[in-house]
């Protein structure tokens, strides 16, 4: 076989020039990176990690260290963002907050990932009778609102971060199940999964190399955009008294209760802890929506 | 309809293939029994147009039809004495790239994009071969050699998307060969490619299975494409094979109006006098009926009373000859109860004097007025692009299920 070589004939063809020679993921960075508003969700999101991370370093207080007789202060140079009725410092329970909503975000989402994603990835590629009836459990728990699935869950389960976390990530999965099921059944007739077929690749090797890896982009997408709705769900339960057991922990829903009746004398404390609850959701929104551009070959240019 | 012409056993026999679609609301007759068989080495062409049952033929004999909506409801299939209708899902699959390889029309899009040639290429070569990849990486380089790829050490190591078209072509054709495959089928090869490329893919590809002894199936809606490249022609329509000959036979005497009327409609450089291109009228008729009568009786000018409930078997054009199925001195064999002379192939459009093709059965118009009245204002030509279900002896669409309200079958 080695001895035959193209006929003489045939014109040499034509090497692309190579653009750098980059690789779907680096180009898809690339393209990241001209994204202004991606780049903003990004510095958002960088921040907001290394907030969390540093927190008992950079915070001037302890997240329940008390500061004797400065109850309802507004901001000052010595607390940046005032005290709340415990007299404590709001800039650092903020700061602390993130470790928690960092946390409970990223694990929520990570679980509902491998939840959704084993439910979506079966139904996607075997079709048929598991389909339908894989997707119909998620069509019901579709079908009830995500926060109140998730209160009911906490109710059920008792609080507990982890609770939360499940809870979270329960309202999550079906959605994943449903993308992933989604790009999973269209990789299933794709030309180069048949091709795949055609020279004889093992089940094994097509689900795993061929079907799950090009269905994982709009996941990744999707799984960000998550974030954003996690961190707002994990807010809304501890808002709604269904925070971390202990009431104390600096959770940035519990804390908007806390000062939610105290708005005529403190409104800053609303006011700070809302806009770190929503400046990190718009963050994550803002990079899933630059990921979707960057990474979907439809919405290119 | 087996070979009688030799004791030799085919490489491929199809025999009587029946491929239709099922979906929740209708059935698709795709392919409508179609039988044909081939050798060692040979090369065939598939030729008709869009919709006309050769792709779904060749996914058939792979078994890779769309599940769960195509299914094989009849015929067999015999490759080397394997049944591949019946034969193990496990069996087929050891088949399936290296007894039998598959080339496909887009080759922008039948390459992993997430994968490198060379996780591709190794990735064939293992599944059927106990070899270290380091020795199917090797063996990956020499068929890069093979199709004319530059640099196959450097270029293994590329994605798809820094191939040009008709470069993947040539990936895709050295993937096909990895394994010395005795059958090659290639759907629409260079469809998708530069008119550029396109000769210059379809020069490598019968240099390498003549080389190869690979036989070939070239699937195709060009006659141009399958003139060079195969030894003999199936024309196919509306799921049949309605005209089967050696390449230069079906050029020279054209013997079915449908691969007459194909041969008119492409334009041809190699004559003085160019002549006026002759369309064939009409579109393909809705498979989603049972088939009844000759499928391109509604299109064709050579029509008979009998072509409206007589669907013609595939006979040979002399009678009384004997039946050769395969290699040089293949039968040339059509389906038509009316077939154009040689003068009448010639101009395209028969010559006798003060023949008419033959209107639908009037019991047609009538039954059908009889249920719809605006379709009997219909000329009765138009009311012929639906003549599927109507033998005179049913009652009516609705008792022969028509599917569709008549608005759509008309167009």
């Amino acid at each position: 076989m080695a001895s035959i070589t193209a006929p003489v004939g045939t014109p040499v063809p034509r090497v692309v020039p190579e653009r750098a020679s980059r690789g779907l993921w680096r180009d898809a960075v690339s393209r990241l990176l001209r994204n202004r508003p991606a780049l903003v969700g990004l510095a958002i999101i960088i921040v907001f990690v290394v907030v969390a991370i540093l927190a008992p370093v950079i915070a001037p207080y302890t997240p329940l260290g008390r500061d004797p007789g400065q109850v309802f202060k507004p901001p000052s140079a010595a607390h940046l963002m005032g005290t709340d009725r415990q007299s404590r410092d709001v800039f650092s329970r903020i700061l602390f907050g993130a470790q928690i909503s960092l946390t409970v975000g990223v694990v929520s989402v990570l679980m509902g990932l491998v939840m959704g994603g084993t439910v979506g990835a079966l139904a996607g590629a075997f079709g048929g009778r598991a389909d339908t009836i894989l997707m119909r459990c998620v069509d019901v728990l579709l079908a009830i609102p995500g926060i109140l699935l998730a209160i009911a869950i906490v109710v059920w389960l008792d609080r507990g971060l982890l609770q939360i976390m499940f809870a979270v990530a329960a309202t999550n999965a079906p959605i994943f199940a449903r993308i992933l099921r989604g790009s999973m059944l269209a990789l299933r007739e794709s030309d180069y999964v048949v091709a795949a077929r055609s020279m004889g690749a093992p089940t094994f090797r097509l689900l795993f190399k061929h079907m799950l890896p090009n269905s994982l982009t709009p996941l990744i997408v999707a799984a960000t955009l998550a974030l954003a709705t996690a961190i707002i769900d994990v807010a809304g339960l501890g808002f709604l008294g269904l925070g971390p057991d202990d009431p104390r922990i600096a959770e940035w829903g519990t804390m908007l209760t806390g000062a939610s009746s105290f708005y005529r004398q403190a409104p800053f404390i609303i006011l700070f802890t809302g806009a770190a609850i929503s400046v990190t959701a718009i963050g994550f929104n803002l990079l899933g929506d630059g990921l979707r551009e960057a990474l979907d070959p439809r919405l290119r240019r | 309809m087996t070979g009688v012409a030799s004791d030799k056993r085919p490489l491929l026999l199809v025999e009587d293939l029946v491929v239709r679609f099922r979906t929740h609301d209708s059935l698709v007759h795709a392919v409508n029994g179609v039988s044909f068989e081939l050798e060692s080495g040979e090369t065939l062409g598939l030729v008709g147009e869009s919709g006309c049952g050769k792709s779904v033929t060749s996914l058939a004999m792979m078994r890779l039809l769309p599940k769960p909506a195509g299914r094989i409801e009849g015929g067999r299939v015999l490759f080397d004495d394997f049944d591949l209708v019946t034969l193990p899902e496990r069996d087929m699959r050891d088949l399936r790239g290296r007894e039998i390889a598959m080339i496909f029309q887009d080759p922008m899009t039948s390459l992993n994009p997430v994968l490198t040639i060379e996780e591709q290429m190794v990735e064939t070569i293992q599944a059927h071969r106990k070899v270290s990849t380091l020795q199917a990486r090797q063996r990956a380089i020499e068929l890069l050699e093979m199709v004319g790829i530059p640099q196959p050490e450097t270029r293994l190591r590329s994605h798809p998307h820094q191939f040009s078209g008709g470069m993947r072509q040539r990936v895709m054709i050295a993937i096909a060969l990895a394994l010395e495959p005795r059958l090659m089928i290639a759907d629409e090869p260079t469809t998708a490619l530069d008119v550029t490329i396109q000769a210059q893919v379809l020069e490598l590809l019968r240099h390498l299975t003549t080389e190869t002894g690979t036989a070939l199936i070239l699937i195709t809606h060009d006659l141009g494409v399958v003139a060079g490249m195969t030894q003999r022609i199936n024309v196919m329509y509306a799921g049949f094979i309605v005209e089967t000959a050696t390449t230069p036979e079906l050029f020279a005497t054209p013997s079915h109006p449908y691969t007459v009327g194909l041969l008119h409609s492409i334009p041809r450089l190699d004559e003085e006098r160019p002549e006026r291109l002759i369309p064939i009228e009409g579109t393909p008729p809705d498979q989603r009926r049972a088939p009844v009568g000759c499928p391109f009786a509604p299109r064709c000018a050579w029509r008979l009373e009998v072509c409206w409930t007589d669907n013609p078997a595939l006979e040979p054009l002399e009678a009384g000859v004997r039946l050769v199925t395969t290699g040089p001195g293949a039968t040339h064999r059509i389906a038509c109860h009316n077939p154009p002379t040689p003068e009448e192939a010639a101009a395209g459009r028969p010559l006798r004097d003060g023949f008419v093709a033959a209107a639908p059965p009037g019991v047609l118009l009538d039954e059908l007025a009889a249920v719809d009245d605006h379709v009997a204002a219909l000329p009765g030509e138009e009311v012929a692009l639906f003549p599927g279900d109507e033998g005179p002896t049913s009652t009516g669409p609705s008792a022969a299920g028509l599917p569709l309200p008549p608005e759509e079958g008309r167009r």
